[in-house]
């Protein structure tokens, strides 16, 4: 009988990269699995060897040093949900992991699967990308940065090679004052794949004009990228009703822009100006 | 009535299962193994509707592991079956009808060989048109999917159930008041937790012992006995633990254990066959969709005075149960109200969508989403309450139905729906809810009402008999031909039995169905098992009750009517009481049989087919339930906050289970109106597994709360009427009634999902037959 699959679970990051660089076999990182093995059952794997991350302490950490987070790539999304640092500076990034699944897929899946899987519904992928987060990448050949947004070049495509490992993710912590809220729609309250989601950081100064605002859909677009356009117009406005929903339709429109029209995109539209409206009544009321 | 009265019936109880199934301890069908087993699978159309050109099973046997395969060949008949149309094959022959259809099927050493077996058949098949729009499946150059038919009509054209009574067009001429709208229900999934399966055991005698999840081991045996040729005495079904069924495990179960059975006689060796999510999904029957047009007529006042209700059912490939289905939507049609005329006709049609079949609340989950909904349109053209306008119109003792049916006792739908008005503070918060006018988030409450016949109705033979038995440790088994699927009746009938011999019921033990030992009783079908078995249970211990008593008092020198009981305990004028085991030593010693049969026939009734009157059924359940919802306006997103349900069950025999099947009812009910949807696009199911295949989770479940309103039936074991099926069947609704209040949108179709309450209307992807493909061919 033909073996079904490989098993290694290295120690260290190093031990990892060695393997996945061994020409002798096709390793396929796994870390909760709760991506890779459900893909397996209906697509035959391009891989001969699960390279097990699930456990390597390495990759598992959380810390802010100088206005800097780190953020292990082997988190998972239990563990980001009720972080006192990522809840008391990067509140949406705990959103949107508590959004994930149910609490067993979010006791094992990984903020890197998620990353690395790259579905265009990833709930963590628009918070990440908000923040302007780093993805830093190891491999028998050295180490890379990249940005999520571009590490994360459209549906299930990245821009990581197989022999890489995401390690961590780096970014800023907000300046003071910045609020931030991830909103997501599905169709039931668990066990739910977005259908839409959104993730803004936003200020206003002291006369009440926006004065910091970064905003990104999620299940909008291909690749998922903060709305530049979209936050250039809010850029010192005066914080009102009025311009939540003025953001909310040139937000809509963007996203047409970009994907043009397709079997969702009446519902995605009159959707997206209503998270757009409501994230923004958070971030900036 | 008082609860004084019983002992065991009404009162608290564990479920007789609940220890093994949560350990773990409780085996499937699946986790049986036997030395020699062999796993089958089989080859499953790809193609919605296509003549089979070719079919050449020899390279199979080719592949290493496969030992046997089969056809429609290996059958008598070529294993033609179905109940009550045999327009079906034990595999396919000449022709396939749906996408999943078996067409052969293959038994190896082991799953992965079987699976290599299957990819080794050669079949070709010659794609037909097909039909998948139900309401041009009578066309006349719509594709023909049925056989010809003797009478001539259009070989797609099933059954049509008619209801008349006088005649509406003319009452609705002088109605001031109508409404005429049309509503759409989807197919559902049944989404049971344990999928398909089937082992066969052939035996020394020549014949074959199976192990089958079906919901009614009787009806595997007998199509096993007509496509195998085998004496019935050498065929023998047992049914293990069943992890759900809600009228899923009847005909592809039976068909499963027909190709088991064929493969274990020709390898002989034992062989099972287990389904994967995938295959269980796409080859399985749904609940049928269906498109109702219904007219409505009224009074000024609120007096409905006439109803016509066209509906089409889509039946898909096969008949399975639709004609009975049929039937029941029709008989339901027109709601729990009186009316001056009716006109109630509901054609099935054959389709090549899929199949569909049996599935709980049976015609009615369907029918009453039309008629409540259309009620509630018309309570508003009226400006009337919705409660109380159905109160003004509804069923009481003494009406006579629009069938022709003197209801003489237990309509306890008045107390229902004031019971529900109240629990849910229903006059505060619908004029509180009116005066809403947020445009992001608003809530909403409705209401629903049902009635539903109890059991079969004048569908067939009624009754059902169970056996009792004191075995020598004391303890007392009983077996039942309607079995225990996961709905609770092996429980009741243990209460039954232990209120009846005044034992405990730790004393009892109720066999797992198995055709050796139980009697055939009809399908474990319509909610049927309290009534009829738990009737048929009463009858029999009630028998050996007597005969321990006559011991009793023969030990206690007494007259048998002065033989008291201290718990289990027998006492008389004179004699300190004698134990239970004692009794039972005494009986024996005196030669008397401690075995009794009890049987129970439901009282006669009858239906004219083609007049459209007549005694549908011997009782009814109604019941009301009223949905709270949180709509989110601009996303289209509902959140049900609270359902309260009043259910006329007629006494509860046992409250945890009742209350068990109304929570669960609810919960599958919620599905059928916000998310679930079996999508079929060109014949290919959409959705293969339920990552896309949507049912509530714990987190979408509302706060429940449940009455039981105990009017006495009195055909039912101490007044006991039914639940199972009901409990869903009021919900979606009720629910889609709350949106409505909340929102002003009326939803026609189901299910209510986000892009309906949002856009009033649905947006699908383009269909695929991809994941079908993909699907059937998982490992
Ligand atoms: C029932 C269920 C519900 C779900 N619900 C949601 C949801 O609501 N929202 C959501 O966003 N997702 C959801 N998911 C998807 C999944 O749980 C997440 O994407 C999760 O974060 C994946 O992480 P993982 O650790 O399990 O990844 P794995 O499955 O182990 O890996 C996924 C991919 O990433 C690669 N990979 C993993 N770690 C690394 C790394 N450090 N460096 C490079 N590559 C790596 C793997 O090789 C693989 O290709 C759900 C999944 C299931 C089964």
């Amino acid at each position: 009988m033909m073996k079904e699959m490989d098993y290694i679970r290295p120690n260290s990051i190093e031990e990892a990269v060695q393997i996945l660089s061994d020409p002798g076999r096709r390793g396929k990182l796994l870390a909760g699995g709760t991506d890779l093995l459900v893909q397996k059952r209906v697509d035959p794997p391009d891989y001969d060897c699960f390279v097990d991350i699930s456990r390597l302490s390495e990759i598992q950490q959380i810390r802010v040093s100088d206005g800097v987070f780190y953020l292990g790539a082997g988190v998972t999304h239990a563990v980001i949900a009720q972080d006192p640092l990522i809840l008391k500076y990067v509140s949406f990034l705990a959103q949107a992991c508590l959004s994930v699944g149910s609490p067993q897929i979010r006791n094992t899946g990984t903020l890197g699967g998620n990353v690395a899987n790259a579905a265009a519904c990833a709930d963590s992928l628009p918070a990440l990308v908000c923040l302007d987060a780093v993805a830093h990448l190891r491999s028998k050949r050295g180490e890379r940065q990249m940005l999520v947004t571009e590490l994360v070049k459209g549906p299930h495509e990245t821009a990581l090679e197989t022999d890489e490992l995401i390690t961590h993710f780096t970014f800023l912590q907000p300046p003071p004052g910045v609020k931030t809220h991830f909103i997501k729609i599905g169709r039931r309250n668990a066990q739910s794949i977005s259908r839409l989601s959104i993730a803004a950081m936003g200020r206003k100064d002291k006369n009440g004009n926006v004065d910091f605002i970064r905003i990104c859909p999620g299940a909008a677009t291909p690749r998922t990228m903060r709305f530049t356009e979209v936050e250039t117009y809010l850029m010192g406005k005066q914080a009102c009703e009025e311009l939540y929903v003025d953001a909310g339709q040139r937000m809509a429109a963007r996203m047409v822009e970009i994907t043009g029209v397709r079997w969702s995109t009446e519902y995605k539209e009159v959707a997206l100006k209503a998270i757009t409206e409501r994230v923004l009544r958070e971030v900036l009321g | 009535m008082s609860d004084l009265q019983y002992k065991y019936i009404g009162k608290p109880a564990d479920r007789v299962d609940a220890l093994e199934k949560v350990t773990g301890a409780a085996k499937y069908v699946g986790d049986y193994y036997l030395p020699d087993m062999l796993y089958a699978r089989a080859l499953r159309s790809e193609l919605p509707h296509a003549r089979i050109k070719h079919l050449d099973t020899r390279p199979a046997l080719n592949v290493p592991g496969v030992i046997a395969v089969i056809t429609s060949e290996d059958f008598i008949d070529h294993g033609r079956f179905g109940f009550p149309v045999k327009d079906h094959f034990a595999l396919a022959f000449e022709k396939v009808r749906y996408v999943g259809q078996a067409i052969a099927a293959v038994a190896a050493e082991t799953p992965e060989a079987a699976l290599n077996g299957v990819k080794a058949i050669i079949c070709e098949l010659e794609p037909l048109p097909g039909v998948f729009d139900m309401d041009h499946a009578l066309d006349p150059d719509a594709p023909q999917v049925g056989f010809e038919r003797e009478d001539h009509k259009h070989p797609n054209f099933l059954d049509m159930s008619p209801v008349y009574k006088g005649d509406p067009d003319e009452v609705l001429k002088d109605c001031p008041v109508v409404l005429h709208e049309e509503y759409r229900t989807v197919h559902q999934e049944h989404s049971y937790l344990e999928t398909e399966g089937a082992l066969a055991i052939p035996t020394s005698d020549g014949g074959v012992t199976v192990y089958c999840n079906n919901q009614s081991p009787f009806i595997t045996k007998g199509n096993l006995v007509a496509v195998l040729g085998l004496d019935p005495i050498k065929v023998r079904v047992i049914q293990p633990h069943v992890g759900g069924s809600f009228g899923g495990k009847d005909d592809l179960n039976y068909l499963t254990a027909c190709q088991v059975a064929a493969l274990a006689l020709k390898a002989k060796r034992p062989v099972r066959m287990t389904f994967s999510r995938e295959e269980s999904m796409i080859a399985s029957y749904k609940r049928d969709a269906m498109h109702m047009r219904i007219t409505l007529g009224a009074d000024k006042d609120g007096t409905l005075r006439a109803c016509k209700a066209i509906h089409t059912l889509d039946s898909g490939a096969y008949s399975s149960q639709s004609p009975f289905t049929a039937w029941r939507a029709s008989i339901h049609a027109m709601g729990a109200y009186r009316y001056d005329a009716v006109k109630v006709e509901v054609t099935s049609v054959y389709t090549n969508n899929g199949f569909s079949g049996a599935f709980r609340g049976f015609g009615n989950t369907e029918a009453c989403f039309g008629i409540e909904s259309a009620i509630d349109e018309l309570a508003e053209k009226l400006g009337m309450d919705p409660i109380d306008f159905r109160l003004k119109n509804c069923l009481r003792v003494g009406d006579v139905t629009p069938h022709g049916q003197k209801l003489t006792e237990s309509v306890g739908l008045v107390e229902c729906l004031e019971t529900v008005r109240k629990l849910s503070d229903w006059d505060r918060k619908r004029a509180e809810y009116a005066r809403q006018t947020s445009q992001d988030t608003r809530c909403g409450i409705g209401v629903a009402v049902l009635f539903h016949g109890t059991s079969l109705g004048a569908e067939g033979v009624d009754c059902a008999t169970n056996t009792i038995e004191i075995l020598p440790d004391y303890s007392v088994a009983c077996a039942s031909g309607l079995t225990d699927y996961g709905q609770g009746p092996r429980t009741v009938y243990t209460l039954i039995t232990a209120e009846e011999l005044g034992i405990s019921p730790e004393r009892v033990r109720i066999l797992l169905a198995d055709t050796d030992t139980a009697i055939d009783s009809g399908p474990t079908v319509a909610s049927r098992s309290t009534i009829l078995a738990g009737n048929a249970m009463r009858v029999a211990a009630q028998t050996l009750a007597r005969t321990l008593n006559f011991a009793a008092a023969d030990m206690l020198k007494c007259e048998p009517q002065r033989v008291m009981r201290i718990g289990e305990a027998y006492v008389g004028p004179n004699e300190e009481p004698v134990s239970w085991e004692k009794v039972v030593d005494h009986a024996r010693s005196m030669g008397l049989v401690l075995s009794a049969h009890g049987k129970w026939s439901a009282p006669e009734i009858h239906w004219d087919h083609h007049k459209g009157t007549g005694t549908p059924y011997f009782g009814y359940h109604f019941a009301a339930q009223v949905a709270e919802v949180q709509v989110d306006l601009r996303i289209g997103k509902t959140q049900v906050l609270n359902i309260w349900a009043a259910h006329d069950t007629g006494k509860v025999i046992f409250p945890q289970g009742a209350l068990g099947q109304v929570y669960g009812g609810i919960t599958q009910g919620l599905g059928y109106a916000l998310m679930e949807e079996a999508i079929y696009a060109d014949g290919y199911l959409q959705s293969v597994n339920f990552d896309t295949y949507l049912i509530p989770t714990s987190m979408d479940v509302p706060d429940m709360t449940a009455r039981f309103v105990e009017t006495n039936f009195s055909p039912g074991p101490y007044g006991a009427k039914n639940i199972a099926e009901p409990a869903m069947v009021p919900t979606a609704p009720a629910i889609v009634n709350a949106i409505y209040h909340a929102t002003g949108k009326r939803i026609r179709v189901l299910p209510a999902d986000l892009e309906r309450v949002a856009l009033g209307k649905s947006l699908h992807k383009r269909g695929s037959p991809v994941s079908c493909k993909v699907g059937l061919k998982v490992k």
